[in-house]
């Protein structure tokens, strides 16, 4: 990086600190700590609300996946407008009402302790863990990028947020996320905007599409099904997986994690907290779908221009310096041969001026894209042989490694420190919400329960600052996890998120059943759930793991509903 | 109090307010379909 682009990215990062310390004077108890007042706007909301849900990786990662896979993730968002639509009608008022500080505490109101408990429980677990590698996830990446050593990365990227979330609480975390969000999406728009520039001349968006869809990424809908007429399960974006996964999915995560519903309980009102979520439900779609447009904009560029092997060099030097560097010639040099052949043919379409492609046509450029694909697969096979056993995922590096190559200077910085702050504006809400519950949930109900509000206060900081630490400490160890870490995230989620959410809609919906019942459920949901991602990874069923949380609410649902109905008697 | 907070801006009912989100949500499926199938 030049001294332009770190000049802007430390000047970008201080400016984000500096706005949350400035923004962090709050009454010094738990409602100003966590809930800010309860006197937030719905726009303050609606950023804070997104700002939780996108983290570093929505803009590392959804890019990289149109390259690859087209735009078919935004399917992964369709359930999410009918989520908020139930948040507003059932989960909002409640919550309101009841004047909580957690989800969790309803649980107690209307269960009893040990649900309460239980749920806050898993919570804090999934959370803490899946925060710690939110962490790791972007920090591997730039320092596989920039050369930087990742103890360093993750300590900046999970630690200098510290700062002003431990002073400034919920309060500024609300209104440093409006200021990130502001300076993500005008990156994110100029770096769109000199996509198409870069395209050659003549060439506009509309081309680079029609480019795009003649090779299969411009595919937003997919039905799921497969060429037999059956429906593949394992099949992660589609309508049907989108609608209804990606719904019980959003449900869970906005109705029953805590670092979102912290979110919305800062509102002033019921009807800002409400407005918030309905337009949130407005803007998400489109929001990702426009981030997987770059996507495919950054692959109608490499169309153009010669496209890299592998985006990730660290992986490539790897393999040059071990025995398979005689192969990985021999791969690199067909490679290019095939990436010429390929923009000399996209080029020769631009020079007759005329992209709706023929089928001959088409088939051409598809041919030479599964050359370059297989020769792909083929330099992935080595990264994953052993004594080099690196990570054989390039995806997150492709927008990045486009940025680093092709963006002017000062731009570069800027996108660097996109990262760095999409990364804060979630772990921020994250330490204030495992803060909060640790001391709601856990401490004032089981350590001491008569504390003062500047005890509370107090106690709060030390939390949020003792949540940061661990997070870090997970950063630090999870290298070991393996390489598909944002995969890792999804599933953590999604091993806890039905069953909370099961636990959440019995407490709703079906007033006969009895925290006894609720409690048991929830545990044998867990293990349901558990079991099938085990059958999963052992290859025995074929499910993906979007599915998990329907089967975990369902399965607390019936199988508290069950109990409740065999053991009434016992049970009361 | 709370009631007069809880009133929905711009529209009359917040069930107005639903009817939006989803009839946007069928609306932006409609032309992910379309766009699909005109850049395939």
């Amino acid at each position: 990086m030049s001294y332009i682009d770190w000049i802007v990215l430390i000047v970008t990062l201080a400016l984000i600190v500096v706005y949350g310390l400035i923004k962090s004077r709050t009454s010094k108890n738990l409602d100003g700590y966590f809930l800010s007042n309860r006197e937030m706007p719905w726009y303050i909301v609606l950023f804070s609300i997104m700002g939780t849900q996108a983290s570093a990786i929505t803009f590392l990662s959804a890019p990289g996946q149109a390259y690859t896979d087209g735009m078919r993730f935004v399917q992964y968002y369709f359930g999410l407008p009918l989520a908020m639509i139930v948040l507003c009608v059932t989960f909002v008022p409640i919550f309101h009402k009841k004047k909580l500080y957690t989800a969790y505490e309803f649980l107690e109101k209307r269960f009893d302790l040990k649900t309460r408990t239980l749920t806050s429980f898993l919570f804090l677990l999934q959370r803490g863990l899946s925060t710690g590698i939110s962490i790791y996830a972007p920090a591997i990446i730039l320092s596989s990028l920039l050369g930087w050593n990742i103890y360093w990365t993750n300590i900046v990227m999970g630690g200098v947020l510290i700062i002003y979330t431990v002073t400034g609480g919920a309060r500024s975390v609300a209104y440093t996320q409006q200021l990130q969000l502001a300076i993500i999406f005008a990156s994110m728009f100029i770096a769109g905007y000199l996509v198409v520039k870069y395209l050659p001349e003549g060439i506009g968006l509309f081309d680079a599409l029609k480019v795009g869809g003649a090779m299969g990424k411009t595919n937003v809908v997919t039905t799921g099904f497969k060429g037999d007429g059956g429906f593949d399960w394992k099949d992660r974006y589609n309508l049907l997986s989108g609608i209804i996964g990606g719904f019980f999915l959003a449900l869970s995560y906005f109705g029953t994690d805590q670092s979102q519903v912290g979110r919305y309980l800062t509102a002033k009102s019921i009807r800002e907290s409400r407005v918030g979520l309905l337009m949130n439900g407005l803007v998400k779609v489109p929001m990702q779908f426009l981030i997987l447009l770059l996507g495919v904009l950054v692959f109608a560029f490499y169309q153009f221009n010669s496209a890299p092997l592998f985006f990730n060099k660290t992986q490539v030097d790897k393999v040059m310096h071990s025995e398979h560097a005689g192969t990985l010639n021999e791969i690199q040099e067909t490679y290019e041969k095939a990436d010429e052949e390929k923009k000399n043919l996209v080029r020769s379409f631009a020079a007759n001026g005329n992209f709706s492609l023929s089928e001959t046509e088409k088939q051409q450029l598809t041919n030479i894209n599964r050359q370059r694909d297989s020769l792909r697969t083929s330099f992935k096979k080595l990264v994953e042989q052993p004594g080099i056993q690196g990570d054989s995922n390039d995806a997150n590096y492709i927008f990045l490694r486009f940025v680093m190559d092709y963006l002017p200077r000062g731009l570069v910085g800027l996108l660097i420190a996109v990262i760095f702050i999409a990364s804060w504006g979630s772990i921020a809400a994250a330490l204030n919400s495992l803060s909060s519950s640790t001391i709601v949930d856990i401490h004032k109900k089981f350590i001491n329960r008569n504390m003062s509000d500047k005890d509370d206060y107090r106690l709060s900081r030390i939390y949020t600052f003792i949540w940061g630490v661990f997070c870090i400490i997970v950063a630090q160890f999870a290298y070991n996890i393996g390489n598909s870490l944002i995969e890792a995230v999804n599933i953590l989620g999604s091993l806890f998120y039905g069953v909370i959410l099961g636990v959440f809609l019995l407490a709703f919906y079906f007033r006969f059943v009895k925290g006894n019942a609720v409690f048991w459920s929830a545990i044998l949901g867990e293990i349901l759930v558990v079991g099938f991602f085990l059958l999963n990874e052992n290859q025995i069923i074929n499910l993906s793991f979007l599915w998990l949380n329907a089967i975990g609410a369902l399965a607390v649902v019936g199988f508290a509903v069950l109990i409740q109905l065999l053991f009434a008697r016992k049970l009361s | 109090m709370q009631e007069q907070n809880d009133k929905p801006p711009v529209f009359k009912t917040w069930g107005a307010w639903y009817w939006l989100v989803l009839a946007f949500l069928v609306l932006q499926i409609v032309l992910f379909i379309y766009f699909t199938k005109y850049f395939s």
